[in-house]
């Protein structure tokens, strides 16, 4: 099994047969951002899973995106619960609705992931900047040989539409 | 839809003291609740002989607890879970007995929960390694149900209009009624400012709008109509329930849109098919307040008002006793302890039978004031169908109907 990763106080395990996240890991560290992708109705799910949600398919190969979204929504950490944590307080968690497959297969769905908003040094964005409909980019963090996280960074691109966030 | 409706009944209710320090193990208070709500029912040990409990891997099991009261049972389960558990188990317990399994469940709910075992990822649950399904989250800093929850709080603020300011009034609320519950832990009541002006605990929720960790136990107990004519109380009958129902994808809840639907919009035409009635039918409404946008959420969902409107809904004083339909009139969650749910069924079955435990001297005999003022009365007058809204997580969620 490789080595636990630790990181912020957590240790991070990946077991030789969690294939959902090994080679996301894998894929992550070369800095790309895969999901599966269903062989039959080809419609991309995410976070990893073994079948289809879609037609129950279990044949997937995986898929690059353009690792490019729109921030769906956000929290502002304050309270930090994990201790290694607390030194960034305040900081962003953002929800990213992905470019890829918008509104497939109905108008409510999206490939939809989860993030720290942070600057191109991987700090926390500051609280002013995070706002839903913000456009964003994936950056990749790297942890260790085997893994990496991807996280989002804001991108210099305009909003395709409603910029709100959290009045003061 | 198929209905049991008007055939079962809760017969007993149960509950240690609230606190955040026990003292003791869950096996010591399970057994001092179960004990209360079987003589409350006017039943003896012998006559309980189903048992359902819920935990987290914090709490300990129907195999220890019934033999500590002489209990001898023809069914048990023990279940994982914590939010929208109670309203699920009450129609397991309706299923065991209506396939002769057994006659009388009592359901228990035991936790040590801010001074063992704190629910956020804390103390003892926060040494776990992260893996598995975790690692779309916990690595981000998003671990706690605060943490979890909090993209759709957010996601409807932007949707809806909905403000801090709206949202307070429900722990504004619910503080008002704690005010008339000796048992609560939070008595004190709170303002608009005071909610909106507490520390941020993760935007957008101050600390206000987070509920009490807490440590107690608690317990009802379920039985036939048929049953329930012989015994000493004035039986409550359950028209309907819903258990554990699910949006898609409910591991990750925010992969399937809209995030600001939650399981009552599923839930509630099965609870309220099975009852025959509608929202307009409730008098009082009991919704799972593991923060003050749980309760708005919910209530929308069941069409308590319309999708969107929760806000407006929550701060029109409707929720509030002297209101057209009160919410949590213990306190709930946020103001009188965390117990997982079952303290709001507990809640709504003293409701029904017209002897909450408030502050009238003769509450006990049915006999109230209705003066609604601090340290008074919270007997709502003349209730006669209650409603539970149960929340597990945003896609999970349960509910029950109960009439006297």
């Amino acid at each position: 099994m490789p080595q636990p990763v630790q990181y912020r106080g957590m240790t991070l395990i990946v077991p030789d047969n969690d294939s959902e996240w090994t080679e996301f890991y894998a894929h992550a560290r070369a800095h790309r951002l895969v999901v599966r992708k269903c062989t039959a109705c080809g419609l991309m799910r995410y976070p990893p899973t073994h079948a289809c949600p879609w037609c129950m398919e279990l044949e997937w190969t995986w898929q690059e995106l353009s690792a490019r979204g729109t921030i769906y929504s956000y929290e502002i950490v304050h309270h930090a619960i994990q201790p290694g944590f607390r030194e960034l307080t305040p900081y962003p968690v953002v929800l990213v609705e992905l470019d890829e497959q918008r509104g497939q297969p109905t108008p409510d769905e999206a490939l939809r992931i989860i993030g720290n908003l942070v600057k191109p040094d991987l700090t926390p964005e500051a609280e002013a900047n995070v706002a839903i409909g913000r456009r964003v980019r994936v950056i990749f963090q790297d942890l260790a040989d085997h893994m990496a996280l991807p996280q989002f960074t804001l991108a210099d691109e305009p909003a395709p539409a409603r910029v709100w966030r959290l009045p003061e | 839809m198929k209905t049991l409706r008007d055939q079962y009944c809760v017969v007993g209710v149960g509950e240690t003291e609230y606190s955040r320090a026990s003292g003791r193990t869950t096996r010591a208070m399970a057994v001092e609740a179960i004990r209360r709500a079987i003589l409350d029912a006017g039943l003896t040990a012998r006559d309980v002989d189903g048992m359902l409990d819920y935990q987290g891997g914090d709490s300990t099991l129907a195999n220890h607890v019934a033999p500590d009261l002489g209990i001898r049972l023809n069914f048990y389960m023990d279940v994982m879970g914590g939010g929208s558990s109670t309203e699920a188990l009450i129609g397991l317990a309706m299923g065991a007995i209506e396939a002769g399994m057994c006659n009388t469940v009592a359901i228990y709910r035991s936790m040590n929960g801010y001074s063992e075992f704190r629910i956020g990822g804390t103390g003892a649950r926060a040494a776990q390694p992260v893996r598995g399904l975790d690692l779309a989250q916990v690595p981000f800093g998003m671990r706690s149900a605060g943490q979890n929850f909090a993209l759709t709080f957010m996601r409807h603020m932007y949707e809806y209009g909905t403000t801090s300011a709206q949202v307070a009034r429900v722990k504004v609320a619910h503080s008002r009624h704690a005010s008339q519950n000796p048992k609560a832990l939070l008595k004190e009541r709170v303002t608009v400012e005071d909610v909106v002006g507490s520390r941020w605990i993760v935007k957008p929720l101050h600390l206000l709008d987070c509920c009490l960790e807490t440590d107690n136990a608690t317990c009802l107990i379920v039985t036939s109509a048929e049953r329930a004519r012989d015994l000493k109380r004035r039986p409550v009958y359950i028209m309907g329930v819903a258990g554990r129902v699910s949006k898609p994808r409910l591991d990750f809840h925010w992969a399937h849109g809209p995030i600001t639907r939650v399981a009552g919009y599923y839930a509630k035409d099965i609870v309220f098919g099975q009852a025959g009635i509608g929202p307009e039918d409730v008098d009082v409404t009991g919704s799972y307040d593991a923060f003050t946008f749980t309760t708005l959420l919910q209530l929308e969902e069941y069409g308590f008002c319309k999708k969107g409107e929760g806000g407006q809904y929550v701060s029109s004083g409707i929720i509030e006793l002297g209101g057209g339909r009160p919410n949590n009139t213990s306190g709930g969650h946020l103001c009188e302890g965390y117990t997982h749910g079952m303290s709001m069924v507990i809640e709504n079955v003293r409701q029904l039978r017209g002897t909450v435990d408030d502050y009238c001297p003769r509450a006990a005999e049915g006999v109230h004031t209705y003066d609604y003022s601090p340290g008074r009365c919270r007997q709502v007058k003349d209730a006669e169908i209650t409603m539970n809204l149960g929340w597990a997580v945003p896609p999970t969620g349960s509910a029950l109907i109960l009439r006297r």
